[in-house]
């Protein structure tokens, strides 16, 4: 309930709306001809739009019943799914403290060798996040939510949790910017392959019924056409059939975001025990805590 | 106007096509990967309209709130519409809820609809459609009806479910509208046939199915050629006369369910009407169809108070009625049972008002031998010169005695203007009612009857597909030989959502046909007080081989005597409660 109304208040907010709390859990705000169009469609007018979260309320007052499957709620959740098909974020580089990964960087060389930084910059490497709906259609659908993030550099798929916490709103200088070795729509690719990987790893049982109810009505559509098995009827049932009860699992994406995390860049120069002097590149990825050694 | 959204534009319209990007067969189930939403990713990243974060992470928390809404077995659609059924007055009754319920999770959307009359077959079909609608199963959907009842499916969507959907006018809408509602008629004949069988619907609903029950119609095959994930059938008489019209039916929405057709026969049928293993075929019925019956506690319906009232006519009056009647039998002598109707209506017309019978005698004189002219012309003269109407003056007595809103039923548009003119004169605000007016006067019409004006004056046509609960009482001042359109008319008050027991005020003329009329229809078939469902299907049963009317005027031409024409017509009303019983027996026993 509370994820409800957070989720009702974050939206009035970004709206740039503030509900006033009229009566003990009734709530106005003031839509304007513009957004009552769109949360009612072309013939709703601008009004004072009051709401409320409790049913006693709504009977009471006449607000509008904001509640699981409520017509009100279905309206503002169209309306925000709308919204944001593409965004994105950047964790801000000073997130990481610098001299700590230097320190680590250097430290790593060792007693036999040295090292010290020649240079030192910074990019921003190139995420995709994909939130994906998949739809596993069987007798009845399941939906469920998945968010997939593709590294642009490498193509794979990150295993691990990326820090949302850390992420900012906006962007960052362009030139700062990594280049993708990535296409779109390979990173797309990518993601669903791995989607299909994990689905495939969990239950099934919502395919076998489906399969099984699937087998005993052909078979009972076969006895029905008698033989006529080539039949241009016999086919067209058939994939009605089909339509109805094959189980499948579709893939959409719903929105994607580009998320930028800093990479921390070294050129370093690294003197060996005979006293050679060797220049190396060193790459540093905060979010997967490794080292990327670039050629020379 | 601005948008409120505006670096958003047509998202809708982009989310329209779904175009598969590639597909998958894994072991037990296929992978299908669709192009839309990455397309619309990357259109956004081309146009580098990128949005706030704020509300990106609000739109991917608003998508798992609909996910997990999804995701429950109850209706998404009785929460939804609440509000909506609150301002319209929708009770949904439990039956409703649970065919709703059965045929979308049980039957997967394969469902033959039989409740029995009244008991909203219109409103579970809409209810599984919007369901269809909210969990995304559907979007392409075919409504095939009657064609006087396009408009109320339009209605009933609209009003009941916030369902806009569109009525056929041209060849283009079937490809065009995604929710489309259409005459069956239309629908089979070329060039439709062939635009409506290249498309693959989500779900097809088929009002009064029982119109398919032959195979070898046009209209079966038509049906059965369209494509279709969902198919929903509404009829209240799956079996009218044989066990075949049932296999048909059953055949259309799920072939096999039943077997072959002659594994059926083998099976099920003893004879016609009989089933052989009836608690066998029940389960198999049981699975693809649903039929509530009225005597299940699923509803109470209010009660219906008959009030008779005879009004005696005039010596003048009585005895211009004898000579319409004289007329009009010695007219049937002259030119046989073949142009019976236009006879039919004068003798109707007497009973009601003598301008209605004047009108069509003006009409009939087009057609007369010179002869006759001159009869018609005195009778004419006769008719015009009687100022009093003792039927009227009891309407005016009646309702002089009654407070609240009162619809009166006339079957003629001269009797409803006389019968306005005399209330309005009387001091009463009256309304007219009738199939001419356009939809929305009638809404309008509806909208002042129950706001503002105490009587409405109706005829038989304006009657259907309008709904008048708010009103309990309902005045015929003349009675239509038809039973079903007697129950059409106190159909209009009388159905769900009445609250109140229903008064029914029979104006009937002594001495006059009326008085038959109203013995067959209230003393021997207990038309008014009781609600007899499948009509339709107990007068194909009795196979009359002409009108319901034609028969009633055969009997009443071939006797003079009143005894002889009571026989007749009790043994004709003893023929409609025998073809009731069996009707009712062939279908009990399945259902």
């Amino acid at each position: 309930m509370r994820t409800m109304q957070q989720l009702v208040f974050d939206f009035f907010r970004l709206c740039n709306l503030e509900p006033v709390e009229i009566r003990k859990g009734v709530w106005q705000v003031r839509a304007d001809d513009a957004l009552m169009k769109e949360l009612d469609g072309w013939r709703a007018q601008g009004r004072l739009l009051q709401f409320t979260f409790d049913q006693r309320s709504a009977e009471t007052y006449g607000a509008d019943l904001i509640c699981h499957g409520s017509y009100r709620l279905n309206s503002i959740l169209q309306v925000i799914r709308k919204q944001g098909v593409l965004s994105q974020a950047h964790i801000p580089h000073h997130f990481f403290h610098e001299p700590g990964i230097r320190k680590k960087i250097l430290g790593g060389f060792g007693a036999v060798e040295r090292a010290y930084v020649v240079n030192c910059s910074l990019q921003y490497s190139q995420y995709l996040e994909l939130e994906i709906l998949a739809e596993a259609r069987g007798l009845q659908k399941k939906e469920s939510i998945h968010t997939v993030v593709v590294d642009l550099s490498s193509g794979k798929v990150l295993k691990f949790a990326f820090p949302y916490h850390l992420l900012k709103a906006g962007e960052v200088p362009k030139d700062t910017l990594r280049k993708r070795k990535c296409s779109f729509k390979q990173a797309f690719a990518n993601a669903t392959t791995h989607l299909h990987e994990t689905m495939a790893a969990s239950d099934h049982n919502w395919a076998y019924e489906a399969r099984h109810k699937l087998t005993l009505e052909e078979e009972k559509l076969r006895e029905f056409f008698q033989g006529r098995t080539e039949s241009e009827e016999f086919k067209a049932k058939k994939q009605e059939l089909h339509q109805r009860l094959a189980p499948a699992v579709r893939i959409d994406a719903l929105r994607g975001a580009i998320l930028l995390v800093p990479l921390f860049h070294y050129r370093l120069v690294v003197v060996e025990t005979h006293g050679k002097e060797k220049s190396k590149n060193l790459t540093y990825d905060p979010i997967g805590n490794q080292y990327l050694q670039d050629s020379d | 106007m601005h948008q409120f959204f505006p670096n958003f534009a047509n998202a809708e319209t982009k989310r329209e096509t779904p175009v598969l990007l590639h597909e998958v067969t894994l072991q037990d189930y296929n992978g299908e990967v669709l192009a839309r939403g990455f397309k619309q990713i990357v259109s956004e990243l081309r146009a580098k309209r990128f949005d706030t974060w704020a509300w990106y992470s609000l739109a991917k928390k608003a998508d798992e709130f609909m996910v997990s809404q999804q995701q429950t077995t109850e209706l998404l659609a009785v929460e939804y519409l609440k509000e909506r059924w609150k301002q319209v007055g929708v009770v949904p009754y439990n039956h409703q809820l649970q065919t709703a319920k059965r045929v979308i999770f049980d039957m997967q959307g394969q469902a033959i609809l039989a409740d029995e009359v009244g008991l909203g077959k219109t409103i579970e079909a809409g209810l599984i459609l919007k369901e269809y609608l909210l969990r995304g199963l559907v979007k392409k959907v075919l409504i095939l009806t009657p064609a006087s009842l396009l408009w109320q499916w339009y209605h009933e969507l609209y009003e009941k479910f916030g369902i806009n959907a569109g009525i056929q006018r041209s060849e283009w809408d079937w490809a065009y509208s995604d929710i489309l509602i259409a005459s069956l008629d239309t629908a089979k004949r070329e060039p439709h046939a062939s635009h409506i069988t290249n498309i693959l619907y989500d779900l097809i609903i088929i009002d009064e199915a029982h119109k398919l029950k032959n195979s070898s119609t046009l209209s079966y095959r038509f049906v059965n050629s369209i494509q279709k994930k969902y198919c929903l059938m509404l009829t209240a008489t799956p079996i009218q006369n044989d066990l075949k019209e049932l296999y048909n039916l059953i055949a259309l929405i799920k072939p096999g369910q039943l077997g072959s057709y002659r594994s059926f026969k083998d099976r099920f049928i003893m004879d016609k009407r009989t089933p052989k293993n009836p608690q066998e075929l029940k389960v198999l019925l049981s699975q693809v169809m649903v039929r509530n019956r009225r005597d299940e506690g699923t509803i109470r319906f209010t009660g219906r108070i008959v009030h008779p009232i005879v009004v005696s006519l005039t010596p003048k009056e009585q005895n211009l009625y004898d000579r319409v009647t004289q007329f009009v039998k010695e007219r049937s002598r002259q030119t046989g049972l073949q142009n019976i109707l236009p006879l039919i209506t004068l003798q109707r017309e007497v009973c009601s008002t003598f301008l209605a019978t004047a009108l069509t005698l003006e009409k009939m004189m087009v057609s007369m031998e010179p002869d006759q002219l001159t009869q018609v012309a005195d009778l004419l003269k006769d008719l015009a010169d009687v100022k009093q109407n003792t039927k009227c003056d009891a309407l005016e007595r009646l309702v002089g005695g009654l407070d609240d809103k009162i619809i009166i039923f006339t079957e003629y548009k001269a009797s409803q203007e006389y019968i306005r003119y005399r209330l309005e004169k009387a001091g009463y605000s009256t309304l007219a009612f009738d199939g001419t007016l356009s939809r929305g006067k009638k809404q309008w019409i509806r909208h002042m009857f129950q706001k503002e004006a105490q009587i409405l004056v109706s005829t038989e046509s304006g009657g259907e597909g309008l709904n008048f609960q708010f009103c309990n009482q309902v005045v015929n001042f003349d009675l239509p030989w038809n039973p079903m359109r007697l129950e059409q008319r106190i159909g209009r008050v009388h159905r769900l959502g009445q609250a109140r027991d229903v008064h029914i005020f029979n104006l009937l003329t002594k001495d006059t046909i009326e008085e038959h009329i109203m013995y067959l229809l209230h003393q021997k078939i207990n038309m008014f007080e009781t609600i007899i469902g499948e009509l339709d299907a107990i007068l194909l049963h009795l196979n009359l081989g002409k009108t319901f009317e034609s028969e009633i005027m055969e009997i009443f031409l071939a006797h003079e005597e009143q005894e002889k024409i009571r026989e007749r017509l009790d043994h004709f009303g003893d023929r409609f409660i025998m073809g009731q019983a069996e009707v009712k027996t062939s279908t009990w026993e399945l259902f």
